[in-house]
Order: C-alpha cells, then structure tokens, then sequence
C-alpha cells in the first residue's frame, strides 16, 4: 500500500514537472528578443535611426527656416502659409519608436559585458534625441521613459523643458566619463559597432564636448546660465579639424526598407524626406543668400552644388536618346516676400513636371489680356511653336522636353522650379551610381535629367551630426556677444574655409567614385571661384565690419537642411532684431502674404514672442490622444492651437517667463 | 471522388437532375392503389389510460388520415406494410405498423417537451433543458436547412436571440463574422468570436491573413477572406446549440468568454444503410449596387477655374446628350451560379452506426473570374462493446477561393482594388476597353499620368492579376466511453484539428503600382495550423431518496501549432514566367513565423436537484496557460447555476403548463495570445560592413495576468396552452476586467503598442424567445417562432488620457471603428465633423449652426476624432415561419434591426470623385455655405455660384473649384454618410413540396421533396447605400469593421432549385 502512495506521488511530481516543461514554449523561435541582442548590433540600429529622425527634423524645420519651400500639406503649412503641421508625428515616432526603445537595452547589456563605450554611446543618444524632442515639443516624457529610467510606463509623465535639458547634460557628462574608461577584457571591440567613428573613443569626446557646446549656446537668451566661456572650453576640447566631424554615411547599395516607414535603410536620413519626393524646391530666401549675400550680387560657389538644376532644350536623336540639353538651374520659390506666382495658384501650387517623349499640344484658355501677352512672349523666348485662337494659345512641347503637363498658363513656367529630388535604387534608379531624377521611365530611358539634386540631401550625401564648421561659427558668435571681434572674424572665416573644405573633399570622392558621369552638380568646384569669392564682398573682408548677421547667414548657409538654423533664429527672435545690439539678424526672414495661421501665432507684432514659429504641438494621434492627462498636467496649454507659438524653456529669458507660458 | 474541376461538376449536376427527374415521372406514371387493403379499427390513450381525443391518424406517404373520435377510438382502411402515424397537441407523435392485427392500441407519451427535451452543453454534455441554469438555444438541421448557407454562421442570422451576425461582402468565399452578447475584447489582435466545438473538438474559426501585411500588401479590406468554419459541410450538421453566457461556457475555459457555438454531426441509424442525394442549383446576383449620376463628365476645375481634364475625377462639364454612356458599374457584376451536391450513406446495427458524406458546393462569384470552390467529406462512426462504446470521426475538405483585390491595392505597393475603381470610373469611359493590342494596360491618360500614379482598370486587375487562397482542412477525433457501473463511466478522447492554407498573389506586370513592382510583384503564403487535444473525463450519477446527483471530474490539454511561411519576390527578368526562379536573388525575399500555445485544464461540475423541482449546479476549472508568465500562468475560475420548475408545485392547468426560473453566475479566464511576454527585434539591416538591430514597435509584458470575465443572468422559461406558446426570457450582466489589451499609447513609451492588463469592457442585454404553433390542423400547421434581443456594450475605466482604442484594419474615408474608454460606446466610431458654434465658455451648442472658417469660406472641421457614431443596433429580431398544408411547406424568416450607425464610405467615396448624385444638388450651378464666422461668431451666409469668382482670404476662386471645395468639405464631415439603420429584410424564404406520398409502393425510393429558396430578396430599409449589413474589412478584432461600408463587393441575393431524393 506505501509502495502505491508513492508511485502515485511520483507519477503526480512527474507530471508536474514535465507538464511545467510542456508549458514553456511562450519564446517565438524566429525571432530573437530583446534580452538577447548583441551591443554591436544595437549600436548601427541607433546610429541609423537616429540619422533617419534627425532628417525628418532636419527637413520639417528647414520648412520653418527658410532653407525650403514644399508644396506637400503639411511642410508647406510649415514653409509657407504657417498652419498647422499634420506632419508634427513622425519625429516623435521616429525616435521613440526606432531609437528611444533601444537605448536602455543597450546600456544594460553594454554595463553586463564592462562595454563602457557602448554605455557612452547610450548615454550620447539619449541626449541627441532627447535633446531633439525638447527643441521640437517643448514638454514630453522624459525621466519616466524606458530609455532613461529603464522601467516601460504604457503613460509616462512629462517632464518641462529645463529638466530635460539638465537630463541631456547629465548624460553627456557621463558619457565623457565613461569614454575615459577602458573597457572590461572581453567586451565587445567599439569597432566592431560604431559605424560613426569607427570607434576611435578621441573621436567621441570630441563629439560629446562640441554637443555641449552646441546646447551650452541654447541658453543664449538666459543672462543668468548663459557663460560665454564655458562654451569656449567645449569648443576647445571638441572637434579640431573636419576631421573631426561626425556623420552618418549614406550609401545606394541595398533596396531593403525599414520596418516602420519604409523608407530605404541605407541612404541619408535627409535624403528619405527632404529628396525622397518631388514635393520639395529650394526657397528664394535661401536662394539670395547663395547668389546675393551681404548684397554683394556675387555667386556662392557652392550655389549650383547647392541648387538642383534639370536639362533643357533637349534634342534627341532618333533611337530617342538625349543628344544636346542644356542646364535650366532652378530659381526659389518665393514664399516671404511678393510671392507673385503663389499668391495667383495657392500656397501649394508648384507643379511638377513631366516628360514627353513625343511632340505635345497643351491649349491654354487666357482671358486675361496682358497674361496671354506676357505668355505669348515667354514662348517666343523659350523658343516654342504656338497658335493662337482668340483666347487660346496652344504650344507644343517638342520631343524631349520636360513641361508642365497642366491647361492652366498660371503653371507653364514651373520648370524654373526645379524639385530636389533624386533616385536611389530602391526608390526608381537603376544605376547605383547615377542618383539623378527623371521625371518618367521614358525620361531615363532617354537620358533627361529632371533633377540633379542638392548637396545635403542626396541618398549618397553624408548626413552631418556635428561637423567643425559649426564649431567655428559657434565660436564666432561667442566671441561677438563678447565683443571680441577679432577672434570672432577668424572664425567666422575658419567656418567658412571649413565649410567649402568640407564640401570640396566630398565632391572630389564622388567624382572619383563616377557619380559625376550623369550629375555634374556632384564635381568638385572650381578654386577659382573658391578663391574669388572668399575675397568677393559676399565675405566680410575686416574683423571691424562683422556683424552678428554676417556670422549667422554663414552659418545658415553652412548648415542647410539642419535642426540648427532653426534653433539659431529662434534665439534671435527671427527678424525681429530685438537681441542684444545685434540689430537683425535674419533680414528679410517673415510671415509671407499665404500666411494664414492667425490661430497658432498670436503675436501681432514680430517683437511679440508669439508673432514666430516656436515650437512643434504634441502630436494628436500619438500623444494627446492616448496621454493627454500627463501632456495636460505639465503644460495646460498644451492641446491650444497658439502652442505653436510658445517659446520652449531654452527660448525663454527666465523660467518665470517659460512657467508662466505653461500656466 | 476526388476534387472536381468546374465543367465536369456541371455535367454531373445535370446528369443527377435529369435522372432525378426521370424517377420521378416513372413514379408518377406507376402510381395505382395498392391491393390488400383492409380496415383497422384502434384505441389511442395517453399513459394512465384515459383517451386521446382528436388524435389524428394517417397513413405514412399517404394524405389518407382520420381522427380518433373523444373515446380514442378510431377506424381507417390501411394494408399490413402500411405504417400509421398517431399524434396530436402535447403528445409525441409515434409510429406504429399495421402488420396483421385488425385492433391496435396506442399509447402516446405527453410530448412534455420542456420536461424532457434534452440540449448539449459544455464539454458535450446532454442535460435535460429544465435542468439548466443559463440560456441555451439550439437548432435542428432541419432548421439550419431552411435556408442553407454553404457557411453555417450566415444560416444562424435572426434564428438565435443574442446572436449578431455579419457577412463580409457578396464575393465568392467572403467569410462573416458572429458574436454573442457583444464583445469583451477591444485590441486589435484579440477576437470577439466564440468557441466553436464540432464533435467536442475545438474547431477554429479564424478569418487569417496569411504572410507579414508589411511585405505583402494584404490587408483584411483588400480581398476576401473566409472565416475557416466555413471548411464544414452544413449538411453534416445533426444540431447545433450556442452557450452564449460565461456559465453555459465556463467548463470550456480561456476561449469561452465569448460563447461556444457546440455542433454535432450525424450519426447513422440502426436499421437499412439509407443513401441521401440531394442537389441545388441557384443563381445570386448584387441586391443593390450604388448610383452614380450621369449628368457632369470627366474634369476637375482649379482654383483659376481652369479646367483640367486629365482626370478620373467627375467634376467636369455637363455631357454632352449625343455622348455615350456606359453603365460601368451595371455592367460589371454577374450573375453568380452555385451548383450544391451533396451525397450521404448512413446505416446501423444495435452495436454500430456509420454515417459517411461527400459533397462539392462549386460557385462563381458576381464579379467576372471569382469563385468558390470546396469539397468536403465526413465518416462518422459508432461501435459498442459490452460496456465500451467507441465513436471515431474524420473529415477532409478543400476550400479554393479566386478572389480579386477589392478595395484597395497592396500595402506599400500601391495601386488601387477593383471595386474603388469601379465605383470611381467616369460615366463616358468605356471600363470594358482595358487592354491594348500589345497586351499592354489600356491607359486613357498614358503619357500624361505616371504608372504609379494612375489607376487600374478593374477589368485589368481581375483578368491578369491572379489572388488564389486554397485550404485542405482534416479534423478527426476519437472517443471511447466506458461504463463502468450503471452510475459510473469513464471518457477518453483526442482531437485533431489540422489546415494548411496557400495563398497566392501575383500582380501582373505593367500594373499601376509602386515603380518597384511595375515589373511584376508574386507572394505565396503558407500557413499551417495545428491543434491537437486529449481529454479523460469520468461522471457519477447517483439518486438518494428525492435527491439526484452528478459529479463530473476531467482534464484536457490542447496543444496549438501555426507555422506560417512568407515568400515574395517582384521583377520578373523574363516576361510570360511567373515564378520565383524568374526573379533576381536581391528581390526575392522569405520569412518564417511559429507561433505555438499550450494549455492543460482539470475541471470538474457536481449537480443535485430535488424532485424535478430544484436543480443546482456547480462547476470549476484551473487552467495552466503557456501565454502568460510562469508566475501568473494558473488561474482558477467557478461557475454556479440553478433553476427552479415552479410549476411542479402548481395543480396541471391548460394555461400555464410549464414555468421555470434560473439564474446563474460565473467567471471566465482569457489568457493572453502567444508571446506577449517578450519585447523581440525586428529583422538585421545592413550598412555596409555593420549589421544592425534593434526592437519591434510592439512591447512585451513580463507581468501579464489573465483577464477575468464575471457574468451573471436571470432568466425565465414559461409553456402555456399545452405548449403551443412558449417563452423565454433572459437578462444578462458580464464584465471584463483585468483586459488584456494592446492599444496604441504614448509613443513615449518607446513602442506604438503595449500588452497591458487594464479597463474593462461591460455588456448587458436581454433575450426573449417567443414560439409559437398558432394552428395545428392535420393538414395545415403554421409553427412561429419571434426572438429579440439587444445588447448594450460600453468600456470601463481606461488608463486616463487614453481617448480611444481602434483596430488598425478599420479606417475607412474619414471614420475610424473605435471603442470609447470611461463608459463609451464599444462598437464605436471616431471621424470628423463640421464644428458648431460655441457659447461663452468656448463650448460647441449641440445642434447650433455650424462654425464657417473665413480663410476658407467653407465650414470648419473638428478633425481630433470627435466620436460620431455607435454601431451598435438598438435591438436585432427574427421573425420564422413554417406553414404546411398537406405535403407543401412554405418557411420565410424576416429579419429586423431598428438602430444601428452605418458609415457609407462608398457614397463618401463618389463624392469626393464626383459621381454622386448627392453632388447635382442645384445642376452644381451654386452651393450656399451658412452659419456663423469662427472667428467673429456672426452670422455667415455666403452662396458660390458656379459662374462667378470669389476672393477669400487673398486667394481668388472660381466659383466652379469653390463648388468642388464645397462638396469636398462636404465629404470631410462623417455625419453626412452616417445613418442610424432599421431593416426588415426577408432573408429567407422556401417552398417545399414532400413527394414521399408519391413512392408508397415502391421500395427504393423512401423520400424525395422538391425546394424552391429565396434569399435576402427584399430589404426594406432607411438606408440609402447598398446592403447595410457590412464589415469593410472581415476578421478584425476588437471593435471590428462591421457597420463601415466601403467600397465592398456588394451583397448579394439568390434564387435556387433543390431536390433530395433519399433510398
């Protein structure tokens, strides 16, 4: 009988056991999971996506800046008419989602392993999109956020602006500290993950020393923290040379896509919103500063690397192949000032153009007298044959020609805007070495280029993260609001030289590479023009001449499609020249006559701080919607349309001003 | 017989019917009376003796009858083959062959039928019905058959009261949905659906999309999609009975919290092998299809009013009267034919029965190239030895689906569906001509509109794109029974449930799409389910004095296997040759995907009831899931019911002759789905030399605990005048707590969903049954049954700040399906509407005039989805009917629903092209915009006339683009397409005519009958679209689609020819 209790005992622990083992198959076996991944993969995965969020932002606010006009809804609120951005998501989500949710994993694997570069390159990430998010929205989750307190929260609460700021601060200080460090025997090689700086850790406490510097000028505005020399220091343990310079390299070598948005992995991250599309056109107020700055009617030499151009006058040869073009470099579009073309189509109204392989006929119906005079004489001049019939003018494209496929002669002469777009291989091209756009399978099939594309926001460009050249500017203006011209002038030139160096050596690979076969806006410039135009009086020739507006239009023009022209003329005040004596900075820089965002700028009058585009709303669909009680409950204000208004915390002069807006 | 190809099918069919027939006329023809007739006289009485007055007595396959006289007594003329058929009110009808004896008695037993009609609970448990403490309803085959529907969820529509069902769309193969007193889930990935246990399997019912949605561009809208019941034979089916609250199901456990839909599938009979053929022809058409107007032509006028013509859009000129029209949308739709064989054999012994069927249900479907083809099979058999009884079942069948894309083109791969572009195509183009000479897509605008950007004919996407879905299904399952003592036996058994689905999508080179897959684009799909199950259970069943007593105690494990493949490719080097091999190894790409869940279960139920009068029982279960975390992974759930047959203590009185009241209460677990533990990572990238990878948007959570489901119900169940009206009633409480849900939160939290435990989702709702036999004349009977039920669902408390929850399938034009959190509506709908004016605290004055924006001059829209609507119908109801005079039976099921918003996204959809007649308002000479200045909150009333032009905030409008703005403001506010729905639609309605009559005197044929069937041939409703029973997108969780129409494959009805013929 005893035997028999425990066979039966037995046979129950058996089946208990084993019934526990039965049970545990809730790990998916084709799919690691996040406990398992390796440092040295999660470091490219970071580095990419933050690339990836840094374009969209990069893109969105040179919308704001200036730098672009764009013809897609919600940029073109952003660009032009100044409305709310539908378009406020996908930062946010970007880095959230792509790069946010990987940074604590990250670091805890890294800290499990003594991988304490790997756990400094968290720490950096953390303050670069964090930093990201702050000059965007403001007010967000911050300290309750995976990425910093390790714990997921389905509703984190917000953090303001100042201790966000604080936060990424924090971590870059830890991460100097932790760069300084040597990692623990058997800890995977830096190398073997970072695709920034190849792991060269001198390299990374450069980088980390330039972003203080970087947000150290933030707080310009603020009497009581701003310290002229505390940035000084940085900047003198930062970056040294361009060799210092930090970037993500783009690539057109794979078709893959991402996860998420699907756009393509390896291309530049600028490149995947500013030039995926042809939405985009350079604007004429970023225009005039490469062909008329300081009022000098002198071209930048880097204006047609700069400006897209498309061919025209095409004539083909009988298989239907380009034989003669020439270029038609693009003009701006005028969104600021008498915005003629926009005013009489639409804010959004640019057409894009098409190709014809074939002669084509568009009739145009022009009851306007003087229009179809003004129209009959373009034509002539464009060499085109036309008819007349009372109020109908038809011309033929002949073909080859790429035009405006549309009846309306409001549009006809959108071909002088040429769009900034280009191809990769996963989006149309087909050679990887020939990123040109063409504006139908016919154009490439002949050879027509539509667009050569712009420096920046090529698939191949190199998306700058901190560069030296900024570094120089930023010296520049430091020592300007110290009244120290002379050490400003220089580096104000420094910048400059830094800049055409920069772009000159790049241009000299691609052409080595072959992209200039098909785009000759990617060859080197000429030194000449370099020369010439560095002693043109588009440069301040005199450290007594300079002026604050002089550094910032260099600057602006160095850093393009970046965050930062964005936050430099939020310090300024934009145009309205109330900062210090610095008179104004940004001329020319206001609301356009499309302006119609009387709901989100409330300030009458460009000294009003609420008259400017100060910051991003929390997005609707993912925050107000799921998570407006903590949105609410640091900002109250924070679902009003004029939140685009108010200046975030680094915008402000005093946290009683900054406070008092979140009131 | 193997799978049958659609033209030798055909013969068949004719073959079968011809000789159907032919039988039929030599029957006719050989007809004479039958000799050795004789008189016989007999007695009927009840079981104490006393008579059976008025029984009525007729002769089998005859109409020759009598009735018994108030003695009993009665004579009739009959042979000694002939076989006499005694019945009447409140009795069981019986049987009884004449042989030689000229004097018979009869007793009839009292058809006490909620005495002792017997239903099927959990776990297959027979119980008599009065015994129950919670709603059960069940359903006869022959009520199924009344208007068989190839899936057997449509066939249960208006039959079952708390039952809501949902067709997808009239397309060959779409799938429908079903739930039961509401829903308890709201996030996306988890079902609402019930159980369904076929022979005390667990039988799955997912409507799956196969493959990765990311990579290859199927979503649920896009094409059709069956829901995987439909993989059973509806002829098969021997009853049905649906547990709809957690007590009837709590034996079930983690997957009853929807309900459990039990069905058992016939059995053989002892006696001769019986062979039953029976063949259906029908032919379906588009009950309704959607208007278009005819009178404005192709163009699109820009804000200058310069008129642009290279456009799909119908915002042009008036067309000309000398132009031709096409009627693209008429024209497009078929007629669908279904050809339904069926063939069973069935037979028995004392110690055995076998039941064994095969059948082919071959349709094509109303747009031109689609069809549904499946073929099933069954053996059902059953042996006894001594004590042990031993049933073993199996079933096989094919199912293959050619469908189109439907509503939209591939996700991520552009391009359009057939039915947005039918629905959108100008009135002055041919749709027909689709094609060129060269083989090339016939493109109106080619040269002038990129690939990409334009639109494919839907002539083009039906003839050369190519979407196939095919599934073998085998289910099986043995059981073994051993009656240990005449109050003790012991229950093994094994369940198999295995399909493996291959779906096929090819887009045709030269398709508008993406540029990448201008060349061609080809997936296949694989998944392969697998379930397998165990069960021992044991009862005992003692009497002590008055008491009676059970004690059920049982385990079970179940083990779920899906293996899923994706493979897919685009750029076909060579052109003719669809295949990987023709496709370069860069654009070619595969995944693999596994998901695996087990379970084991012990339960048990103990019961005791006193004198027939009180009945009492109790159940409990603990589950051990796989899915949830070790710590949390046992959860343990009881159930407790009662009744109370309060008529036993009353004196027998005609009026009321049975009375019973129940009430239960129970709690279910849910566990979570597999997986939702971990946060894993997405697939490697490669940058040059690195490889990167980081998380998936979705996060895992190591804390998850069972969602608990608590309910309770109170119920009646009431016979009056000898049973010929009958009553019940139940009102029904449930709350879901602890909801395991995956909504879309802060993006803060470093993912887009997060598996949490949080809210609740609370549905009550009553269910009344009425049935009726208001005339039981011996040759005219008329048998009714109304049913009624409503069902309110709303959400609980939500973590704050989270203003909804919305499946991501479920978009539509401008509304999105969405639950309500903090006592919301759960069959929800956000969207956008025109905002009102507001008073002085800056809030909108329901029903003010609307707010008009001057920078648009058009009326401002509150675009931060505003609820605006509730899917929910106020109340659905049934109406059946049988009538039979003689051999004839006419049945008709009416179908109600009074409430109920429906979106209709399709006349959204015309609007915004112009081709709704909604848009000839004023010949679209003037629209007038009327209410009050946003910004200065006075009146504003500005009329746009077509010839004039407009300055508005600097810009200048022609009055022909203001017309089109106007009317695409329109479009914006949801409230416009929304319409609160009442239907009455006759769903169903059958003549049949019983020739047994005919075949008295011949041995062969033992029953033939002739049916004609109507379905859904009228609607009468207040919706103005097509069909309002809709679901845009089939299959989805949460909240579903259904109540949002868009651009669907429009529903259908039919008319069908049916012979069963059984010898």
């Amino acid at each position: 009988m005893k035997n028999i209790k425990y066979i039966v005992a037995g046979c129950i622990l058996i089946t208990i056991v084993s019934c526990k083992k039965w049970l545990d198959v809730n790990t998916d076996p084709d799919n690691p999971n996040s406990t398992s991944v390796l440092v040295q993969n999660r470091l490219p995965w970071i580095q990419h996506f933050y690339t990836y969020t840094a374009g969209v932002t990069n893109f969105r606010t040179s919308c704001q800046a200036g730098v672009l006009y764009s013809i897609t809804g919600s940029a073109n609120a952003l660009s032009t008419t100044w409305t709310a951005s539908s378009g406020n998501v996908t930062p946010y989500q970007t880095f959230f989602v792509e790069v946010s949710a990987n940074i604590n994993d990250m670091y805890k694997s890294a800290e499990a392993k003594g991988a304490y570069y790997y756990m400094a390159a968290a720490d950096v990430f953390s303050a670069l999109g964090f930093m990201q998010m702050l000059d965007l929205y403001g007010e967000m989750p911050y300290s309750q956020t995976t990425a910093i307190s390790g714990i997921s929260l389905p509703s984190p609460k917000y953090d303001d602006g100042k201790t966000i700021y604080y936060g990424c601060m924090a971590k870059l200080d830890e991460a100097i500290s932790l760069f300084n460090k040597t990692q623990d025997p058997g800890a995977p090689s830096f190398a073997s993950g970072d695709m920034w700086n190849n792991g060269d850790v001198s390299k990374w406490i450069k980088f980390c020393y330039g972003l203080k510097a970087r947000y150290m000028l933030k707080l310009s505005k603020k009497a009581d923290l701003f310290n002229a020399d505390s940035v000084l220091y940085c900047i003198s343990q930062g970056p040294q040379s361009n060799a210092d310079n930090v970037f993500q390299r783009g690539y057109n070598n794979s078709t893959v896509t991402d996860y998420l948005l699907g756009d393509p992995v390896v291309t530049n991250g600028n490149w995947d919103y500013a030039g995926y599309g042809s939405n985009q056109r350079i604007s004429q107020y970023y225009y005039n500063l490469l062909t008329n700055m300081r009022d000098s009617k002198v071209t930048d030499p880097r204006m047609s690397k700069i400006v897209p151009a498309s061919m025209t006058d095409i004539k083909l040869d009988a298989s239907g192949k380009v034989v003669s073009y020439s270029w038609n470099r693009s003009v701006g579009v005028d969104s600021y000032g008498a915005s003629e073309r926009l005013v009489a189509g639409g804010p959004a109204s640019i057409k894009a153009v098409s190709y014809t392989a074939s002669d084509k006929n568009i009739t145009y119906t022009i009851t306007d007298g003087t229009a179809k005079a003004k129209f009959i004489a373009d034509q002539q001049l464009a060499g085109r044959a036309f008819t007349v019939d009372g109020d109908n003018v038809t011309v033929t494209y002949k073909a080859g020609s790429i035009y405006v496929n549309d009846n309306n002669y409001l549009y006809a002469g959108d071909t002088s805007y040429v769009n900034m777009r280009t191809f990769s291989i996963a989006t149309g091209g087909e050679d990887p070495l020939d990123v040109d756009w063409y504006p139908s399978a016919d154009a490439m099939k002949a050879g027509a280029v539509g667009s050569t594309g712009s420096y920046q926001i090529r698939p191949v460009s190199d998306q700058e993260i901190l560069t030296y050249h900024e570094m120089c500017f930023i010296k520049a203006e430091v020592y300007m609001r110290k009244g120290d011209l002379a050490n400003a002038y220089t580096a104000y030139r420094q910048g400059i030289q830094a800049h055409l160096d920069m772009m000159q050596a790049k241009l000299t690979e691609w052409q080595a590479e072959g992209y200039t076969k098909t785009n000759p806006d990617m060859a080197p410039m000429n030194q000449s023009d370099i020369n010439a135009y560095l002693s043109s009086d588009a440069v301040c020739q005199d450290a007594g001449s300079l002026t604050m507006s002089d550094i910032m239009l260099q600057k602006y023009v160095a850093m393009g499609v970046s965050l930062e022209n964005y936050n430099d003329m939020r310090r300024f005040d934009f145009s309205a020249g109330d900062i210090g004596s610095f008179g104004t900075v940004y001329p020319g820089y206001d609301r356009g006559p499309l302006f119609a965002g009387e709901a989100l700028y409330t300030g009458g009058t460009p000294k009003d701080p609420r008259y400017w585009q100060r910051r991003w709303q929390l997005p609707t669909t993912l925050e107000l919607n799921y998570n407006s009680a903590n949105a609410l409950a640091v900002n109250a204000h924070a679902t009003e349309p004029n939140v685009w208004s108010m200046p975030v915390w680094w915008d402000c002069a005093t946290d009683d001003q900054y406070y008092g807006y979140l009131k | 017989m193997t799978t049958i190809l659609n033209k030798s099918s055909i013969k068949i069919t004719m073959r079968k019917l011809v000789t159907a027939l032919l039988v039929l006329l030599f029957l006719q023809l050989s007809h004479t009376a039958s000799a050795q007739e004789r008189t016989i006289s007999g007695t009927v009485v009840s079981p104490d003796a006393t008579p059976v007055a008025g029984a009525s007595v007729i002769i089998k396959g005859a109409t020759i009858g009598t009735h018994a006289d108030v003695n009993g007594n009665f004579t009739i003329k009959a042979s000694p083959s002939d076989v006499l058929i005694v019945s009447s009110v409140g009795y069981t009808a019986k049987e009884v062959k004449v042989g030689n004896s000229s004097a018979l008695s009869i007793t009839l037993e009292p058809a006490k039928s909620e005495l002792q009609e017997v239903v099927v609970t959990a776990l297959g448990i027979k119980k008599e019905r009065k015994a129950l403490g919670y709603a059960v309803s069940d359903l006869s085959a022959g009520e199924l058959m009344k208007n068989k529907n190839t899936n057997v969820v449509n066939s249960l529509a208006g039959k079952v009261p708390g039952v809501n069902i949902t067709q997808f769309s009239g397309a060959a193969g779409a799938g429908a949905s079903i739930t039961i007193r509401g829903g308890n889930s709201t996030s996306d990935g988890r079902q609402n659906q019930p159980l369904f246990v076929i022979d005390g399997i667990i039988y799955d019912n997912s409507t799956s999309v196969t493959g990765n949605t990311g990579t290859d561009g199927l979503s649920r809208s896009n094409t059709t999609y069956s829901n995987r019941i439909m993989d059973i034979n509806p002829e098969d089916i021997a009853t049905l009975s649906v547990l709809k609250g957690a007590a009837a199901a709590a034996l079930y456990g983690s997957r009853a919290a929807d309900g459990v839909v039990i069905i058992t599938t016939k059995q053989g009979k002892e006696g001769k092998a019986t062979v039953n053929v029976n063949s259906k022809i029908s032919t379906s058409w588009a009950n309704k299809l959607p208007e278009a107007q005819t009178v404005f032509g192709p163009g699109s006028y820009a804000t200058n009013g310069v008129l642009n013509t290279l456009i799909y859009d119908s915002w042009g000129p008036k067309i000309p009267a000398d132009s031709t029209l096409y009627d693209n949308i008429g024209r497009f739709f078929q007629n669908g034919i279904i050809y339904d064989n069926n063939v069973s054999l069935s037979g028995g012994t004392k110690t055995g029965s076998f039941y064994l069927s095969g059948s082919n249900f071959n349709q094509t479907g109303i747009i031109p190239g689609t069809d549904y083809n499946k073929t099933t099979f069954r053996f059902n058999g059953e042996q006894k030895y001594g004590r042990l009884t031993l049933n073993a079942n199996v079933a096989y069948s094919v199912a293959n689906t050619d469908r189109t894309l439907t509503t939209s083109g591939l996700y991520g791969g552009g391009g359009n569906g057939a039915m947005g572009a039918v629905y959108s195509w100008p009135q002055t183009f041919n749709m027909k001509h689709y094609i060129n000479p060269d083989g090339t897509q016939y493109r109106k605008f080619a040269g002038t509109v990129a690939l990409e950007d334009d639109i494919n004919n839907p002539y083009w996407i039906i003839n050369e794109d190519d979407l196939t879905s095919k599934t073998n299904r085998f289910t099986g399952g043995v059981n073994g029974n051993f009656a240990v003592t005449d109050w003790w036996d012991i229950t093994g058994k094994i369940g198999y449930d295995q399909y493996t689905t291959n779906d096929y999508t090819y887009i045709a080179p030269g398709s508008a799409v993406s540029p990448m897959y201008q060349s061609g684009r080809l997936s296949k799909d694989l998944l392969a389910y697998t379930y397998i199950t165990t069960t021992v259970m044991t009862n005992f069943h003692k009497t002590f004095g008055d008491f009676d007593t059970h004690l059920m105690l049982g385990s079970t494990t179940e083990n779920t296997t899906t293996e899923g493949q994706n493979h897919w490719g685009y750029n076909f080097v060579t052109a003719g040759t669809v295949s990987f091999n023709n496709i370069a190894p860069e654009n070619k790409f595969f995944t693999d995907g596994t998901t695996r869940k087990r379970l084991v279960g012990a339960y048990g139920e103990f019961g005791i009831s006193y004198k027939d009068l009180i009945y009492l029982t109790a159940t409990g279960r603990n589950d051990w899931s796989s899915t949830l975390p070790t710590s949390n992974r046992s959860y343990f759930y009881p159930s407790l019911s009662g009744s109370f047959v309060f008529t036993q203590l009353l004196h027998n009185n005609n009026f009321l002759s049975f009375g019973k009241i129940r009430g239960s209460w129970a709690q279910v677990g849910k566990d979570a789905n597999p997986y939702a533990t971990l946060t894993y990572v997405n697939s490697p990238i490669t940058i040059a030399s690195y490889t990167g990878i980081g998380n998936q948007y979705i996060s895992g959570n190591p804390f998850l605990k069972p969602e608990i489901q608590k309910s309770w119900e109170i119920g009646g169940e009431f016979k009056f005048l000898d049973g010929r009206l009958g009553l019940d009633y139940t009102y029904y409480h449930s709350q879901t707590q602890n909801q395991i849900a995956q909504p879309r939160l802060s993006n803060a939290s470093g993912y887009i969903l997060v598996s949490i435990n949080s809210g609740s989702v609370i549905n009550k709702g009553m269910e009344i049954a009425l049935t009726g036999r208001p005339i039981a004349k011996r040759d005219f009977s008329w048998d009714a049954t109304l049913n009624f039920s409503y069902n309110v669902g709303r959400l609980g408390q939500f973590i704050p700040g989270v203003a909804y929850f919305y499946p991501t399938d479920a978009q539509f034009g401008t509304v999105k399906a969405a639950s309500i959190p903090n006592g919301g509506y759960f069959l929800g709908m956000t969207g956008v509407k025109y905002l009102r004016e507001v008073d002085k605290n800056g809030n909108e004055i329901p029903n003010g005039r609307y707010q008009v924006d001057a920078k648009t001059g058009l009326y401002k829209l509150n675009t931060n989805n505003p609820i605006v609507g509730n899917r929910e119908p106020d109340f659905i109801a049934g109406f059946s009917n049988t009538l039979r005079y003689k051999n004839l039976s006419l049945s008709f099921l009416l179908d109600i629903r009074k409430g109920g918003d429906v979106y209709n996204g399709t006349e959204y959809s015309l609007v915004i092209n112009g081709l709704s007649k909604r848009t000839l308002e004023n010949n679209r000479q003037s629209v007038t915009v009327t209410g009050v200045d946003s910004q200065t909150g006075e009146d504003f009333t500005q009329t746009y006339e077509a010839d004039k032009s407009y300055v508005i905030n600097g810009t200048t409008y022609s009055g022909k683009n203001m017309i089109q703005r106007y009317w695409s403001n329109y479009a914006s506010n949801s409230l416009n397409f929304i319409t609160s729905v009442n239907w009455l639609k006759l769903r169903s309605v059958s003549l049949t005519y019983d020739f047994s009559n005919l075949l008295k005197n011949q041995k062969i044929i033992k029953g033939l009958s002739a049916t004609v069937t109507g379905t859904n041939l009228a609607t009468w409703t207040n919706y103005k679209g097509m069909d309002p029973e809709v679901s845009a997108a089939g299959g989805t969780g949460g909240s579903g689609s259904t109540g949002i129409d868009y651009l669907g494959v429009p529903a259908t009805a039919s008319g069908a020819f049916g012979i069963n013929l059984t010898f």
